[in-house]
């Protein structure tokens, strides 16, 4: 009898293994999960994590000074151009080259540490950008350039490498970059900080439908408790993403669809939390109160709230929190604020500094709120 | 005169806590409960002010059917009631004043109360209980800022503010060291002395013998007897809290004197 228990609990140890195993190959298959492209593949985001380094935080006015030389590909299509000996100049290390040929391109006396970008100038008018890069400390910089088809003299007119220098002629100031995720920071803040107010407003009054020590007392309580807990629950499902974009269909992109989406999640979320806090609080001083003569309403207010205001203060400082992290996801699916701008960012290919620039912010802030959040709950305990 | 019928209180879990308890108690008296833990003393006192609700039996105050008062009525009852407990339940943030006004909630217009507003002789009223039990300087202190002595002090003066004509006291001085027990019980033997009536459970022999004008004892949530103080000897004792107890009883005793 004992053998056979003792063998049906390894058939039965066995199974669940079997099971498991199962159930994570499934789901190791179903995922693509695929270790070495992670370690393959991670050259790809080294433009993005550079980029991530490089945030677009300042900029200077700068003025623009051309610098150029004809070169004639290929060769005897063009006269080369006199050698400039000094000032800002550009040196090709041979004077013309056939198609497909290399050559090395040198700048000299030129602004030092400071940005240019490098073009061909066609015969037709239209340019092409070789390169973007920096001067040395001593103006000098140099390139190895090849000789393409497409910078082919025409009619007797060569193309022109042509550099721009971009002098600095302002101290550092906010790039617009900068200054729009200023803005939009500032937007995801009040969004959260709006949303959190209209949900308090919201959940505090019916927190206390839904605390059983205040409410469920007889049939008609008992049925109001279990209704405003099933909304709250209700509510609770649904996902802050989920309801953005129902939000951002409802009322077009922007952050009044966001703050709209994030009320909806945050009464829920509080009405539950502030629920739970009239709950636990200690039934001793409403009974006293009871015990004196006082009615339903007074012992809310001089038994029941003295005790959960630091609960509920906390709770809502901690909710504003989240709401400011909620809010820049919910950005994405057209919530408006920071999270909107860093999605265009993205979607855009180009603004990847700028996207930097939104992720820093965001990092910033949510430290910081998260920081400001601890103190003011640890106070309030 | 409180009359006490047939009382009996069944929890809906099934636990008998009063089985057919009938007692009377005259104005002016010193009523003590006595009886084991869970032997239905708690119970008992709650049922007089229906913070619990009896199941059977009738308790009548003067005439009035407090078993059978309907909400607004209950509260004019209860206001006349003072309570004072085990666990002192005052609100714990909030300050020792708030905590003494909140005795006048009964009393007070529920709307202007709300906001916090009350009648000039009401805090007149407050600041002299605080007097009367010793501890004016401390009005404006958070109630748990106080020791366990102090914070029944605050729920005596809280009792105070109904000016009451009972006041129920459940094991007023359990929580608190033998010294202290004699300074909150020397309280409610001023007020009783005035003439409230007081009816008061406790749990050490020698307070019972020191303070009680009269005595029941519950067990089991009957009550196994209703005499003077002096009547419970040994005998009787052993009756009431079991063989067991006696270890416990001798202990408290030496521990209270």
């Amino acid at each position: 009898m004992k053998k056979l228990s003792h063998l049906k609990r390894m058939v039965l140890s066995a199974l669940v293994i079997a099971a498991l195993v199962y159930l994570y190959s499934v789901s190791y298959r179903v995922t693509n999960m695929d270790f070495v492209r992670l370690v393959k593949d991670a050259y790809k985001a080294r433009e993005f994590v550079s980029a991530f380094l490089h945030p677009d935080l300042f900029t200077r006015d700068t003025e623009t000074v051309t610098i150029t030389t004809t070169f004639p590909i290929p060769c005897d299509s063009a006269p080369i151009s006199e050698p400039v000996e000094s000032g800002p100049r550009l040196v090709t290390s041979v004077p013309c080259a056939g198609e497909k040929e290399r050559f090395i391109l040198e700048g000299f006396d030129m602004a030092p540490s400071t940005e240019i970008a490098v073009r061909w100038h066609f015969p037709d008018g239209r340019v092409f950008t070789i390169l973007r890069t920096t001067t040395d400390a001593d103006g000098h910089f140099s390139a190895e350039v090849e000789a393409r088809a497409i910078a082919a003299s025409a009619g007797g007119v060569a193309s022109a490498i042509e550099v721009d220098t971009y002098i600095p002629i302002s101290g550092l100031k906010p790039s617009q970059a900068m200054k729009d995720v200023t803005r939009e920071i500032f937007v995801t803040i009040f969004m959260a900080l709006f949303s959190t107010t209209i949900a308090t407003i919201i959940a505090a009054p019916l927190s206390f439908l839904a605390a059983s020590n205040i409410t469920k007392r007889g049939p008609l309580g008992t049925s109001v408790y279990y209704i405003t807990r099933s909304f709250f629950n209700i509510m609770r499902s649904y996902d802050p993403l989920v309801m953005a974009t129902v939000f951002a269909f409802w009322l077009g992109y922007g952050p009044f669809a966001g703050t709209m989406a994030l009320t909806v999640v945050t009464v829920a979320s509080l009405g539950k939390l502030f629920s739970e806090a009239v709950e636990s609080i200690d039934p001793g001083p409403i009974e006293a109160l009871q015990a004196s003569g006082a009615n339903r309403m007074q012992v809310v207010r001089f038994a029941v709230i003295p005790q959960i205001v630091p609960d509920f203060v906390s709770f809502i400082v901690y909710h504003w929190d989240i709401n400011v992290r909620i809010s820049t996801i919910i950005g994405f699916v057209g919530g408006g604020g920071i999270g909107y701008y860093l999605s265009e960012k993205i979607n855009s290919m180009v603004g990847y500094n700028q996207a930097a620039t939104a992720i820093w912010a965001i990092v910033i802030v949510v430290w910081v709120l998260d920081f400001l959040s601890a103190e003011v709950r640890k106070k309030l305990t | 005169m409180l009359r006490i019928q047939n009382l009996t209180k069944v929890y809906p879990n099934g636990t008998q806590a009063l089985k057919d308890v009938s007692f009377e108690v005259k104005d002016g008296e010193f009523l003590v409960v006595i009886g084991l833990s869970g032997s239905g003393k708690s119970t008992l006192l709650r049922c007089i002010n229906r913070l619990i609700d009896p199941t059977e039996g009738k308790i009548t105050w003067d005439d009035i059917d407090i078993t059978a008062a309907p909400p607004a009525e209950l509260r004019r009852i209860r206001r006349q009631i003072g309570m004072v407990f085990q666990q002192f339940n005052l609100v714990k943030r909030s300050s020792v004043m708030t905590n003494v006004m909140n005795g006048r909630l009964g009393y007070a217009n529920p709307w202007l109360s709300l906001l916090g507003i009350w009648p000039p002789t009401d805090k007149q009223r407050a600041v002299k209980a605080l007097e009367r039990v010793g501890i004016a300087d401390k009005a404006s202190s958070r109630a748990d800022a106080l020791s366990g002595g102090q914070q029944q002090r605050v729920g005596i003066a809280r009792a105070l503010m109904q000016e009451p004509r009972l006041v129920l006291a459940d094991e007023p001085v359990a929580s608190l060291d033998p010294v202290l027990s004699h300074s909150i019980l020397h309280y409610l033997e001023q007020l009783n002395k005035e003439g409230m009536t007081v009816i008061c459970s406790l749990h050490f022999l020698d307070l019972v013998h020191r303070y009680a004008t009269r005595v029941i004892a519950l067990k089991d949530g009957i009550k196994v007897f209703e005499g003077l103080p002096a009547e419970i000897d040994r005998a009787k004792f052993k009756e009431i809290y079991g063989e067991e107890a006696q270890e416990v009883r001798a202990t408290t005793v030496e521990a209270s004197a």
